[in-house]
């Protein structure tokens, strides 16, 4: 059976009999579940704030977090990450010019031919700048290291002015050494009696204990006799002539005489890649003796033997202030950085001995390092070249 | 408990929750709609100006209500939701016919059914119409409309059901004719 249309009068009919629903809840739930729902804002809110105040936490900490990990892998590789550094900023003029040898010679590339990859400040590597030596104790206090930097002078301000205004931009510890500088002292120069006077305040610390007595006596020496040509030191307490060291008595001056005839020796901080060339306590009556001994070590003091194995020398001969270092024939000779850091011990050596320019003979390689073994050498500048910042 | 709510309860709830129920077809969402309303009926009770009866006024909060849970419903959260929540949509899928519609003659069931066909618009006006027994006054009121606005609506309304009414009896019509058939 079908049944026609639909009339819109029997339509609304319809809906009209569609069943009341009802809302079988109780007002007083309704009403109750309405004041939950009206405290439901801020229970929304707590929340939130919980969940920014977590969010602003973790962006405050994470960027800490990451700066320490950073720091200490910087440390543990820092003769690393620093050569690296170097590399990138290492000049165009030597790196065009050794890739220029390299191309020559074909020799080993294995070695990155870098500016870093020696120890020492040559005379083409300063420019206009001045170089400054400082004699930084070692971790131990028992070796003092000469660590050079290289600075923009005030050509305003004497040698002295420009070597205490530096002290502070020296990183000992990044470097591996006991924190020295700057000197608890007045530096003062006295251009007439060609002296340098030092006064240091009444409550200074260099005279407690024999190392530190010997370091600050050494240091001041040394920095001095490597910086300039002032043969005595004045020294005074609080603008009185003396000061009063346990082992000396009173001390008022200190002669400063260029030693030389020291032979240089490895020395490597505990813990790092770096490898320092620090001459020796003892002096050595000529070159070959000096030589001789740099092939041992030196335990007691935490030196290392700077005449590696394959720097095989068979005898030197000096002509004036130049060094001809003949080489074992058929030596062989491995082109890496402790060869390197051996010639160079050498070169320092010489010039502790006052020679000017070192020809090798029989080289078995061209290059070693940044070096053209073939031609005459001039002797370095200046020990363990550090940068700074 | 408070008075306000005492008195719109007394007066409208039943209303408003049949309007909900027919505008959403589901009786727990009904239910959580009306509470809603009277939130919303709360929070700008005192700004009722009586400009318009306070019936007209409950109702056209309560279809904004109704309208705001359909735009939530397709909005990214309602899909999310309905995605994550097999059970629900499963339950949704089927739009069961409620049980107290069930139990009511075939032409009932049928229109319910129809109703869904409509827009929202359409089965607003239907039901206030229909169900709620509003004048077209107090509906074109309730939804902000003119009365022939409300006229039309309406009967495009009955249109559509009538057209879904026919379908309904046609297969009404082939289903008892294969039985006759087979008898």
């Amino acid at each position: 059976m079908k049944k026609s249309e639909w009339s819109d009068k029997q339509l609304e009919e319809l809906l009209r009999q569609m069943p009341q629903i009802h809302d079988d809840r109780n007002p007083r739930d309704i009403y109750q579940n309405l004041s939950i729902k009206k405290r439901k804002r801020p229970a929304w809110l707590i929340p939130g704030f919980a969940a920014a105040a977590a969010l602003l936490l973790f962006f405050l900490l994470v960027p800490k977090m990451l700066n320490g990990t950073q720091n200490s892998f910087d440390s543990a590789k820092q003769e690393e990450s620093s050569s690296e550094a170097e590399m990138s900023k290492s000049d165009d003029h030597s790196s065009l010019l050794m890739k220029k040898e390299d191309s020559i010679s074909g020799s080993e590339p294995e070695m990155r031919i870098t500016e870093m990859n020696k120890n020492s400040l040559y005379d083409d590597e300063v420019g206009d700048g001045t170089v400054i030596t400082y004699w930084i104790p070692d971790s131990q206090a028992q070796n003092l290291v000469p660590i050079s930097i290289v600075i923009t002078p005030d050509n305003n301000k004497n040698w002295l002015t420009n070597f205490t205004e530096s002290m502070e931009l020296l990183n000992e510890e990044e470097w591996g050494l006991s924190d020295y500088y700057p000197v608890n002292a007045k530096f003062e120069l006295d251009d007439t009696k060609n002296t340098v006077i030092v006064d240091v305040p009444k409550n200074h610390q260099y005279g407690q204990g024999s190392t530190a007595e010997i370091n600050f006596i050494t240091t001041l020496k040394n920095n001095i006799a490597s910086n300039s040509n002032v043969n005595k030191i004045m020294l005074k307490t609080d603008g009185q002539p003396g000061i009063e060291l346990g082992n000396y008595g009173v001390l008022e001056e200190i002669e400063v005489k260029p030693e030389g005839k020291h032979a240089y020796f490895f020395y490597k901080p505990d813990g790092m890649d770096t490898t320092y060339l620090v001459p020796s306590i003892d002096t050595y009556q000529d070159i070959s003796a000096a030589f001789e001994a740099m092939k041992t070590d030196h335990q007691e003091l935490g030196l290392t033997a700077s005449l590696v194995p394959s720097f095989p020398i068979k005898g030197v001969t000096t002509k004036e202030n130049k060094l001809i270092i003949t080489l074992e024939e058929n030596a062989e000779m491995e082109n890496n950085l402790e060869t390197v850091y051996s010639y160079e011990a050498i070169l320092l050596t010489a010039k502790d001995f006052g020679i000017d320019t070192i020809t090798i003979l029989n080289a078995p390689i061209q290059l070693l390092g940044p070096f053209d073994l073939t031609q005459e050498m001039k002797v370095p500048l200046a020990p363990n070249h550090r940068q700074i910042h | 408990m408070d008075s306000v709510f005492d008195e719109l309860y007394q007066k409208y709830h039943h209303d408003v929750f049949q309007f909900l129920f027919y505008m959403v077809r589901n009786k727990e969402q009904a239910e959580d709609l009306v509470q809603e309303v009277y939130i919303r009926v709360f929070k700008s009770y005192h700004r009722f100006e009586g400009k318009s009866s306070e019936k007209t006024w409950l109702f056209s909060i309560a279809r904004n209500v109704a309208i705001d849970s359909f735009r939530k419903q397709k909005g990214w959260k309602g899909r999310l939701l309905e995605k994550l929540d097999w059970s629900s949509s499963q339950v949704k899928d089927e739009y069961p016919i409620p049980e107290e519609i069930m139990v009511h003659k075939e032409e009932v069931k049928w229109i319910y059914q129809c109703l869904e066909h409509c827009t929202v618009d359409q089965r607003s006006v239907v039901i206030l119409r229909f169900l709620n027994d509003l004048s077209i006054t107090e509906t074109a009121e309730t939804l902000g409309w003119t009365e022939s606005k409300v006229k039309t609506t309406q009967h495009r309304a009955l249109k559509v059901l009538k057209k879904y009414m026919e379908m309904f009896n046609e297969k009404e019509g082939s289903e008892s004719e294969k039985v006759r058939v087979e008898r």
